[in-house]
């Protein structure tokens, strides 16, 4: 029993240690670990223009350019953490999920007047699940904007149904509908 | 009196090798049907749920189907790996031949469920995200995974002598369980590509019910088809085993 | 169906590995079982100690 015992603690104190140290290696780590920074930090400790970073943050409504350089499609858009925007130029298609209230993460390099020229631009999937007719639902219902940010809390819709969602749509709409029949 | 102590812990051990397996066989072989059937119609019904009657999502349309095949896999292969980890445990401090036994038999299953999660988030972020891979601390944690998954395959299988691979494979895989909740943990401590979870303890799920209940299906199919796997493939080891102590002990006690 | 190829692709190759899995285990349950029980009727047979 003994012998047991203290196999069990020999186990027990090397999963310690091992566990503290991954610990500490990830905290001293930590900046490098990070996928992407925030425009604020961008802001407040500029890279060198020299630099790739990845700029991780929203898309502000209503900032997108889209013009073409000949073939190819130009998007210029701002990218906000809440406290500070970048403004990011990008030469090439946007992904399916790029819209405005989206998170992207843009990777590029940012220029000496502050602008961002991203060579990539990744759409940045959050953690809401919704199917299309209960957004359009919150939209209607004047509870959501995705423009404008994350969905309301997930207990105010997570339950609703597409049929509950299709009925409040069809109210919502009622009284056009009726004039227009 | 201590001689005595081990001699009894020696004894003991003696009946767990020769007892414990055979009595797991008799389990598993009652335990079996009511994993295999239970998963078949779990995930034949979590996945045509998932697939032809759940809605598709506002942004992602048809593509959020996918998770219901990487959510489980995600949630497998870090099970699979706790799984290993226990076993490494009652190998280490117990001796017990089964947590062995069980240490071989799950490490492939819960690669190629890693390698399935990889491989559907990686079909799932070129159109979403528009990259196939990225090196965010979600992603690479996961791979790290699978390599753990890989290394201990081999290790366990590398030395003449299995006891030693036991031992070798036990301590890689306790201590690659300190991947376990940087995994989980990846997507809130620093900021990744990957989107945070969706479940969680302390909130309402992100996520439509009429998304949730395909997804909490497939995954408890999936679980017990991983499970059914595991146990069969461990009931045919212990019964490979006994075979094998069987036939050399007719031949050492033919030449004895 | 958006994206049909991904999602197809996500499923056949769940499934397959499923399949793979699934099949090999119960073949090699199976072996398994046939050859324990010709060992063992080898064994009383040839009136080996038990």
């Amino acid at each position: 029993m003994t012998r047991k015992s203290r196999r069990l603690w020999l186990v027990c104190a090397c999963v310690l240690g091992l566990g503290a140290a991954a610990g500490l290696t990830l905290n001293a780590f930590s900046s490098n670990i990070v996928f992407f920074m925030a425009p604020s930090q961008v802001r407040a400790h500029p890279p060198g223009a020299d630099r790739t970073i990845r700029l991780g943050g929203m898309v502000v409504a209503g900032s997108v350019t889209r013009t073409h350089e000949g073939e190819t499609p130009i998007a210029q858009f701002d990218v906000t953490d809440g406290q500070a925007a970048v403004r990011v130029r990008y030469a090439g298609i946007l992904p399916d999920l790029f819209r405005e209230g989206q998170s992207v993460v843009a990777v590029g390099t940012v220029g000496p007047n502050g602008a961002f020229t991203a060579s990539e631009v990744l759409a940045k999937h959050d953690e809401t699940y919704m199917p299309k007719e209960v957004a359009e639902a919150l939209r209607a219902s004047g509870k959501w904007d995705p423009k404008y940010g994350k969905a309301p809390d997930a207990a105010s819709w997570d339950t609703m149904t597409v049929k509950d969602a299709r009925h409040d749509l069809a109210a919502a709409r009622g009284p056009k509908d009726g004039q227009a029949e | 009196m201590s001689a005595s102590q081990t001699l009894a812990a020696r004894t003991g051990s003696l009946f767990h090798r020769f007892a414990n397996p055979g009595r797991f066989l008799r389990l598993g072989a009652r335990l079996q049907p009511w994993l295999t059937w239970p998963a078949l119609a779990l995930t034949l019904i979590g996945v045509i749920w998932g697939l032809f009657l759940s809605p598709a999502d506002w942004q992602q349309g048809d593509s959020v189907r996918i998770m219901y095949v990487h959510v489980p896999a995600a949630w497998l292969a870090s099970s699979g790996y706790m799984a290993l980890a226990v076993c490494s445990v009652l190998s280490l401090v117990w001796r017990h031949p089964l947590a062995d036994l069980a240490a071989v038999e799950i490490g492939p299953v819960g690669a190629a469920i890693t390698a399935v999660c990889l491989a559907t988030g990686s079909l799932w972020g070129k159109p979403m995200w528009g990259t196939w891979w990225v090196w965010d601390a979600r992603l690479t944690s996961v791979l790290v995974l699978f390599f753990l998954y890989l290394g201990h395959i081999a290790l366990i299988r590398a030395f003449d002598e299995p006891q030693r691979g036991y031992r070798a494979a036990a301590i890689l895989a306790l201590a690659g369980a300190v991947d376990l909740p940087i995994i989980k943990f990846s997507v809130q401590w620093w900021n990744t590509l990957h989107q945070p979870d969706s479940i969680t303890l302390t909130g309402a799920p992100t996520m439509s019910t009429t998304m949730l209940w395909p997804l909490l299906i497939c995954t408890l199919g999936f679980t017990l088809g991983f499970g059914a796997i595991v146990v069969a493939r461990l009931r045919a080891a212990v019964m490979e085993s006994r075979a094998r102590a069987l036939l050399s002990a007719r031949r050492g006690g033919a030449s004895s | 169906m958006t994206h049909l190829p991904y999602i197809a692709g996500a499923y056949g190759l769940a499934a397959m590995v499923a399949l793979w899995f699934g099949i090999g285990a119960t073949l090699r349950l199976r072996r398994a079982r046939t050859r324990l029980a010709a060992v063992e009727a080898a064994r009383t047979r040839g009136g080996g100690d038990a």
